[in-house]
């Protein structure tokens, strides 16, 4: 059977993606009664690239793929800011994205919440001391989680946001 | 390395500008522009010019002071990088058609500030607006403009586009770069060799593995190391296997931008379980840190090897099912031929490099042209289609992860036996400096780096395939709908963050 016929004619996903591993779909649902708790809905995420390496870009993109499916646990990437409940930023903040970081902050309604993924935002990284760079992130903005890692791993990312529940709760 | 040839010309400013003609007549083709501030040794600014093509490399030293002849009006393609020298040195490009400010952006950047000089104090500039960027203007009845990024809607990196639409079709496309300028180069000044080479690898993270391998032909040819058989062996293969899942991305992307979501996320899946192996093999899902000075920094077992090559041989059977899939269905023929047309006579003018050269009937690959590690061996011919068109760059990408995989299978079974490291002393002679050139999935890395008297960098150039490639696109969605922008963008698949470094 072709690899096409085979997607199309498996009854589930799981049995393609052998992927899955226990730890996803374990902090996935774990994820999801807890997101649907505090919001009753998913949480919509809008993601700012404030000079990265795209590394931390090429993770957050992977958390789509059919072995993460982020959004089944109730997050979902989203186009405009005025949509979002979360901001994410990847990148160690230069000088030309602290503006158009700022202003994306700014068009997101209230409650709002910074997270950061990846060493960069929070530290400035490898960069921290260029001319160009004015980061880390936690200068401007209120940042209620560091997500560490270089780049964060996809699984990283869902442990972080776990902890971002745990931090709402409270 | 050793088998580049590189053949170096001295010539006077006002000379050099007649040299630029002849160069273009040679054949040979812009590799990149390098100034730098060497003053304390010989009282001038230096600007290297490096062409390259059949027969090698050839650099041209032109000794300046505070200004010099722009060529870009003969070679179009020099326009960014005299932009670019213009900004970071404060050297006036004499005759350039447009000096608009590049990475130091005039919203919070002071103009006469210029911190590639060696006499930059170090002194940034209160973050306050200096000055307007102007745009380009286009006007007539019933044309109107679409302003796009620098964020964007999805999870991508930031950069501006500014269409003139009349009606659907483009008119113009104006890009505006550098968002995520980080100074990468000066970071890297005073750096040591190593320390520099955890900063390359931060350049373009998704093709750290090829950029890397190129400073390190420019550094190790610096301190005159020879890496062993066996870790040039696994560089090929760690690079390859970049360049692979790189490709199986980009493919995915165009599915995905076509809205044919299946085949894309069956692509998707292939390149988590590329990235699975990748940690499996070094411990990092992009490699990061798997090559050092001298050698790799991690060996293959055979269960590793067999792992690799068991991925390898099922990337190569699910492609071409994808391939046959492509070229037989008439719905994603008609939106992928014909879109984004990048002529030939475009794609020289600009100089462009890897698959969008390629794509557009330029034999250029820099494994062939410019052979390093031990590429010379598997007597590669460049993979070439002539349409230019989306069409075309999915094509030849899914074409080359065949060559790729056909280089890993190859050399999995065949690795020779010794160290994967060569111990070497960091003691380079004081301000030497050497090239390094790869080819990355987008095209050649270059790199141009000169040691100070003290074993640590003096001054890096590098220029991504990026840097040469955006450009081209203002060109290829001429007369397209916008519509197809996403899709014509993602054929290309650039970085922003090797672009802007
Ligand atoms: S944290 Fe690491 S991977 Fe992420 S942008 Fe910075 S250097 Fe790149």
């Amino acid at each position: 059977m072709s690899f096409l016929s085979k997607l199309l004619f498996k009854n589930k996903a799981q049995d393609i993606v052998s992927g899955s591993s226990d730890f996803i779909l374990i902090k996935g649902d774990e994820l999801k009664r807890s997101i649907d708790k505090v919001f009753g809905r998913s949480i919509f995420v809008r993601l700012v690239d404030s000079g990265s390496c795209n590394a931390c870009e090429n993770e957050l993109a992977a958390l789509s793929n059919p072995y993460y499916d982020l959004e089944r646990f109730g997050i979902k990437f989203v186009a405009s800011p005025k949509h979002a409940d979360v901001l994410i930023v990847t990148g160690c903040v230069t000088r030309n994205m602290l503006n158009p970081l700022l202003k994306t902050y700014e068009n997101i309604p209230e409650p709002k919440f910074v997270i950061t993924a990846g060493d960069c935002p929070e530290t400035g990284g490898p960069f921290k001391d260029s001319y160009s760079v004015c980061g880390p992130v936690s200068k401007h903005l209120k940042v209620a989680v560091n997500i560490k890692g270089c780049p964060p791993e996809p699984e990283a990312v869902i442990s972080g946001f776990l902890k971002f529940m745990d931090m709402i709760k409270k | 390395m050793d088998n580049i040839l590189i053949n170096k010309h001295i010539v006077e400013l006002n000379d050099f500008v007649n040299s630029a003609d002849n160069v273009k007549g040679s054949g040979k083709y812009l590799l990149g522009i390098a100034a730098s501030d060497e003053r304390s040794l010989n009282s001038n600014f230096n600007i290297r010019y490096f062409f390259g093509g059949n027969g090698g490399i050839d650099e041209y030293l032109v000794k300046v002071g505070e200004s010099f002849q722009s060529i870009s009006k003969i070679c179009p393609a020099a326009k960014m990088y005299e932009r670019e020298i213009f900004d970071l040195f404060g050297l006036k490009p004499i005759g350039h058609p447009d000096l608009r400010p590049l990475m130091l952006y005039p919203e919070n950047w002071d103009s006469s500030v210029h911190p590639l000089r060696k006499d930059y104090n170090n002194l940034i500039p209160e973050m306050k607006k200096y000055g307007e960027y102007k745009f380009k203007e286009v006007s007539g009845e019933g044309i109107f403009e679409v302003l796009v990024g620098p964020v964007h809607a999805g999870i991508i990196e930031p950069g501006h586009f500014r269409f003139s639409l009349a009606g659907e079709p483009v008119l113009q496309l104006e890009i505006r770069h550098f968002w995520k300028h980080r100074g990468i180069e000066k970071v890297c000044e005073g750096k040591n060799f190593k320390e520099a080479l955890d900063l390359v690898t931060k350049i373009s993270g998704d093709n750290n593995v090829n950029i890397a391998i190129s400073y390190l032909e420019a550094v190790e040819s610096i301190l005159n190391v020879e890496i062993p058989e066996r870790a040039q062996h696994i560089r090929v293969i760690l690079a390859e296997l970049e360049r692979i899942w790189n490709y199986v991305r980009d493919v995915a992307w165009i599915f995905m931008d076509i809205g044919f979501a299946l085949p894309a996320q069956s692509l998707f899946a292939l390149q988590e379980e590329l990235m699975r192996l990748n940690k499996s093999l070094t411990g990092h899902r992009f490699l990061f840190n798997s090559l050092t000075i001298g050698g790799v920094n991690f060996d293959f077992d055979s269960s590793k090897l067999k792992a690799i090559d068991d991925i390898i041989k099922k990337v190569e059977n699910n492609m071409k099912e994808f391939e046959a899939f492509i070229l037989n269905s008439s719905t994603v023929l008609d939106r992928l031929e014909f879109t984004g047309k990048i002529n030939k006579k475009t794609a020289e003018e600009l100089s462009l490099c890897g698959v969008s050269a390629r794509a557009s009937g330029l034999p250029r690959d820099s494994r062939i042209e410019f052979p390093y590690l031990i590429y010379d061996k598997f007597n590669l011919k460049p993979v070439l289609l002539e349409s230019g068109d989306v069409f075309a760059r999915t094509v030849l990408k899914i074409k080359e992860i065949y060559v790729s995989s056909k280089i890993v299978g190859d050399l999995l079974f065949n690795l020779p036996k010794g160290n994967i490291t060569a111990s070497y002393e960091n003691k380079p002679e004081a301000y030497k400096y050497a090239i390094g050139n790869s080819e990355t999935a987008r095209g050649n890395a270059f790199f141009y780096v000169m040691a100070d008297n003290n074993g640590k960098i003096f001054r890096l150039k590098y220029i991504d395939p990026s840097f040469r490639v955006w450009p081209s696109i203002q060109y290829g969605v001429l007369g397209n709908i916008i519509a197809d922008f996403p899709l014509i963008n993602k054929s290309l698949n650039l970085s922003y963050a090797g672009n802007d470094m």
